[in-house]
């Protein structure tokens, strides 16, 4: 018994691992995520006009990588292969990737949306559009390869996003509530003093720094907005070494309860009163081109506050518990207790609402494209289905995306399912 | 460490409910009052921060509505337009400051909403971000306009009409540029162009003065200044003030009918595009959509929560997955598909012509209360179909996990080995239990009554808020998207606030004044 406390103290996190590993539908779900992860990390090797292999007037070529190559800046194309129409080439020798389209390519002899059952005009089957193809021509399959990737990314990001700043958030407003927090006096004011100069030098002075960058490249951009992070950071941590100099001055010291929940949950309030269609709107009109990671961050922005007042309303029941008492008792500090105790015990609707949220995202992006909002430049998932409403007898434009939708929101579920029972120590056996 | 208080006037009674109630409301009063009491900052934040996003916002509802195209037309032509451009704005109080004070850097000019249009302030921002000293670029600014009033007044003939046009074409280039190559690049091609023909020495003589002021822009510039931050003072003339307590006297009749009385005096403004009172077409709008979110609502709950349940109780059982994958397979397929979908098959006289297609019929509580009834029935069934489907997956989720939880409980285990039959060990012990995700759900359904679903409102043509909030939002009409977020923060606020009771009510453990 002993040995197995004490194999259980050394690390929680193996424990729920293990425990996590024992269930089969969740561990199979995880492997699914693996796969989607896969796909669209290999998107350009899977679905591509350009072949994998070739051997074309006596040069042996590799024109996916060399592709990935030249957009980083290494290389060239030989000059008679860059302009060239890869599908009708006279090779030697060619491998083709399993699906040979791009999903912006239109094959104009298979426009107006043909079905996989429709008669398609293509050399072989080799050339087949397995899951048709949309009203200019574009491969559906090449098209949800390639929209794997977006989906990913849009549905994990925002979501992290999300669940960082919700969790964190609604564990200060339910766990220290409005009287269980105390500071010094002078650090309230020198930390809202402050704020305002951290944002002022953060980003008010440097706001076209920041959104010329993300024009010209999102890695600029992203640059710029870690730099903006940074100075907002270092102002705050100024703001605190003051206060710590500060608080010795008797007058300043003086012990006040910061009022987490209050400020955190007007915050919310103030968020969820906005319109998000309004908010989506604006801030899309303001950076002009609907791009992806602006859509990642807002749907992140937006949707933390669902995930804060799930964390609160456990931990408001939560903190009242014996066992957290018992904790107080044997001397742990407060964050201690509340990631290590409370939050484990709150996770249940957090892990539900971030599962839904996950694939939420990927149709909150499809709703933008519906009312125009989308990015322009690629194809996602969304974009498939709503072309599929302009043409309601095209299904295969929505039962695949629609499809590819369903398996993630059941897979995100079982893995929350999975975790949920893993965390909770009483399901030991 | 203590629960809530107990309030033990009535004694020590043994009747459970009135135990509770007695237990509940007492502790829970002060608090209701005190977060009453926070509404007013609250909203008060949230009228500013909608104030500041549609300022920050592009595009300008002056513009849009006087239609005007830009630039073009004779001299005369041109000024009086402009000159109805700028009245349009001040009429609206768009030429106003944002709020009473407002901070921002040294560099800055706190009159900048003077200056009528928008794509300029935008090109004047950037230089003053760029340069930092607003002197010398409002200098430069007029010498433009000179410039463009120069080449507006001079006489056109055969032998400089195309320079003209080319010059006009420069000049609103040089408005909306402010990249230091670009305006170089204009000023040379108007100098050209203006050189070029012995007619247009006037225009040549403006464009240098334009280069000089543009130089001396370059010249002295104070870019240090951008990183002093300080604080502009307008005073009670601003946009906040104006559309709160409006300029209309307080008391005694006001003669001036183009005065306002404020938000707070219930006076919301007219649209600026159908030029009706905010007051009437939010009410038009207001019991649609209300009606449909009451209910979803229901529907949704009356639903999802024994489903969420059964599914509990049988975990892991053929039952719950199968159930549980028709839940996410309606989830996945998103509303506006499977909406056109159901109006392309159902509505149709093609396929199946069961429903009608859009509207609310068009029969009145004239022609008899009960067939009125009949005819919403008719038309609402198809849309408050699609708009339920897709929560029953999340609703009844969140249902089943809280349930779960609780089943897992002691005092369950406690429950059922006293002999409590499983009806009464769920409803009776662990519902109640089990209720907070649920009712933070619940919450948010308030600020949904009155924001509506814009998806559902486009697809079957109901014209309820969700369509006017869109259009208002897309048109930058400003008394209207002010006074929806000031409802649905009402509304917000309100849900919140009946949630954090519900908290407390369902689960004695809950309190908001631990200490």
């Amino acid at each position: 018994m002993a040995a197995v406390q004490q194999n259980n103290d050394q690390s929680y996190w193996a424990y729920v691992k293990r425990q996590f590993r024992k269930k089969k539908t969740a561990l199979y779900s995880l492997y699914v995520v693996y796969f989607f992860v896969a796909v669209a990390l290999l998107a350009p090797f899977l679905a591509n006009e350009k072949p994998l292999v070739c051997k074309y007037n006596g040069h042996l070529y590799f024109p996916v990588f060399k592709e990935l190559a030249v957009g980083f800046g290494l290389g060239e194309f030989p000059r008679e292969l860059q302009n060239a129409d890869w599908k009708n080439l006279s090779y030697d020798f060619v491998i083709f990737p399993p699906v040979p389209y791009l999903p912006m390519n239109q094959d104009n002899d298979n426009i107006h949306s043909k079905g996989p059952f429709d008669e398609q005009v293509i050399p072989s089957t080799r050339w087949k559009h397995w899951f048709g193809t949309d009203e200019l021509g574009r491969d559906v399959l090449s098209g949800m390869i390639h929209g794997t990737r977006i989906a990913m990314t849009v549905g994990i990001v925002s979501m992290s996003i999300a669940s960082v700043i919700g969790i964190f958030m609604g564990a200060l407003a339910g766990f220290f509530g409005d009287n269980n927090f105390q500071v010094s006096r002078i650090r309230i004011w020198m930390n809202l003093l402050f704020l305002f100069f951290g944002f002022f030098y953060g980003f008010g002075v440097r706001s076209y720094a920041i959104t010329d960058a993300l024009g010209e490249s999102l890695g600029k951009g992203l640059v710029q907005l870690l730099l903006s992070i940074g100075i907002f950071a270092a102002v705050m941590v100024l703001a605190n070494l003051l206060a710590t100099v500060l608080k010795k001055i008797p007058a300043l010291g003086k012990q006040v309860n910061v009022p987490f929940d209050l400020v955190i949950m007007r915050i919310i309030e103030v968020l969820n009163s906005i319109p998000t269609l309004f908010l989506i709107l604006l801030i899309i009109s303001i950076v002009r081109k609907p791009n992806l990671y602006v859509i990642m961050l807002i749907i992140g922005a937006t949707s933390w506050t669902g995930v804060a007042r799930f964390i609160r309303a456990e931990l408001l029941k939560v903190r009242n518990l014996e066992y957290i008492e018992a904790a107080q008792s044997l001397g742990f500090s407060n964050f201690q207790i509340l990631f290590k105790h409370a939050i484990p015990n709150a996770l249940s609707p957090v892990l539900i609402s971030i599962a839904f949220g996950i694939a939420g995202a990927i149709l909150t992006e499809s709703t933008l494209s519906f009312l125009g909002l989308g990015p322009a430049d690629t194809v996602t998932w969304g974009q498939l289905l709503s072309y599929a409403r302009q043409i309601p007898q095209a299904w295969w434009l929505a039962i695949f995306p629609g499809f590819a939708i369903f398996i993630n929101v059941t897979v995100f579920n079982l893995i929350g399912d999975g975790l949920t029972d893993a965390l909770d120590p009483r399901l030991k056996q | 460490m203590k629960p809530v208080e107990v309030k033990t006037a009535s004694g020590t009674t043994d009747s459970g409910k009135k135990f509770v109630a007695a237990k509940i409301s007492f502790p829970l009063f002060g608090y209701v009052l005190k977060r009453i009491l926070i509404f007013i900052p609250t909203l008060f934040i949230i009228s500013l921060l909608t104030f500041i996003l549609i300022s920050i916002a592009p595009g300008d509802p002056a513009e849009t509505m006087l239609n005007r195209s830009s630039g073009d037309g004779q001299a005369s032509n041109k000024l009086s337009t402009d000159k109805a451009y700028r009245d349009l704005r001040h009429k609206l109080g768009l030429d106003l400051p944002i709020f009473y004070f407002s901070f921002g850097n040294m560099a800055e000019c706190d009159t900048f909403n003077r200056i009528a249009k928008k794509d300029h302030r935008e090109t004047l921002d950037r230089l003053i971000y760029d340069y930092g000293n607003w002197p010398q670029i409002s200098t430069y600014y007029q010498q433009v306009n000179a410039l463009e009033m120069s080449v507006l007044t001079t006489p056109r003939d055969s032998t400089n009409a195309d320079a003209l046009i080319e010059l006009r074409n420069l000049v609103n280039k040089l408005y909306i540029n402010s990249k230091d190559v670009v305006i170089a690049d204009l000023l040379t091609g108007l100098q050209k162009n203006a050189a070029a023909t012995p007619s247009l020495a006037t225009v040549s003589g403006a464009v240098q003065q334009t280069q000089a002021a543009y130089e001396l822009v370059k010249k002295e510039e104070t870019v240090w200044k951008r990183y002093v931050p300080v604080m502009h003072w307008s005073g009670s003339q601003n946009q906040y003030h104006r559309w709160l307590f409006g300029d209309a006297k307080w008391f005694g009749e006001e003669s001036d009918p183009t005065k306002t009385k404020g938000f707070l005096r219930g006076d919301f403004g007219v649209s600026f595009f159908s030029k009706r009172p905010v007051k009437s077409m939010i009410w038009d709008g207001l019991w649609i959509t209300m009606l449909i979110s009451l209910l979803v609502i229901v529907i949704e709950y009356v639903i999802s929560i024994p489903l969420g349940i059964s599914l509990a109780v049988r975990k892991d059982s053929l039952y719950d997955s199968s159930v549980t994958v028709a839940l996410f397979i309606t989830y996945s397929l998103p509303v506006f598909w499977i909406g056109t979908m159901a109006i392309f098959f159902l509505c149709s006289p093609d396929y199946l012509d069961i429903f009608p297609p859009f509207g609310l019929g068009y029969a009145t509580w004239d022609d008899g209360f009960f067939y009125k009834l009949g005819d919403l029935a008719y038309h609402l069934a198809l849309p408050l179909i699609i708009a339920t489907y897709s929560s029953f997956a999340y609703l009844s989720r969140q249902m089943r996990g809280s349930m779960l939880a609780v089943l897992r409980q002691d005092y369950i285990r406690t429950a059922r080995a006293k002999g409590l039959a499983e009806n009464v060990v769920i409803w009776r012990h662990a519902l109640r239990n089990s209720l907070l995700p649920i009712i933070t759900i619940f919450a948010s359904f308030f600020p949904a009554l009155i924001g509506g679903s814009i998806i559902l409102e486009f697809l079957f043509t109901i014209p309820g808020l969700g369509q006017i909030t869109y259009a208002a939002v897309i048109q930058k009409d400003y008394p209207m998207i002010l006074t929806n977020t000031m409802f649905a923060a009402i509304l917000t606020l309100v849900g919140y606030l009946v949630s954090d009771i519900l908290y407390a009510v369902v689960d004695p453990r809950i309190s908001y004044n631990k200490k």
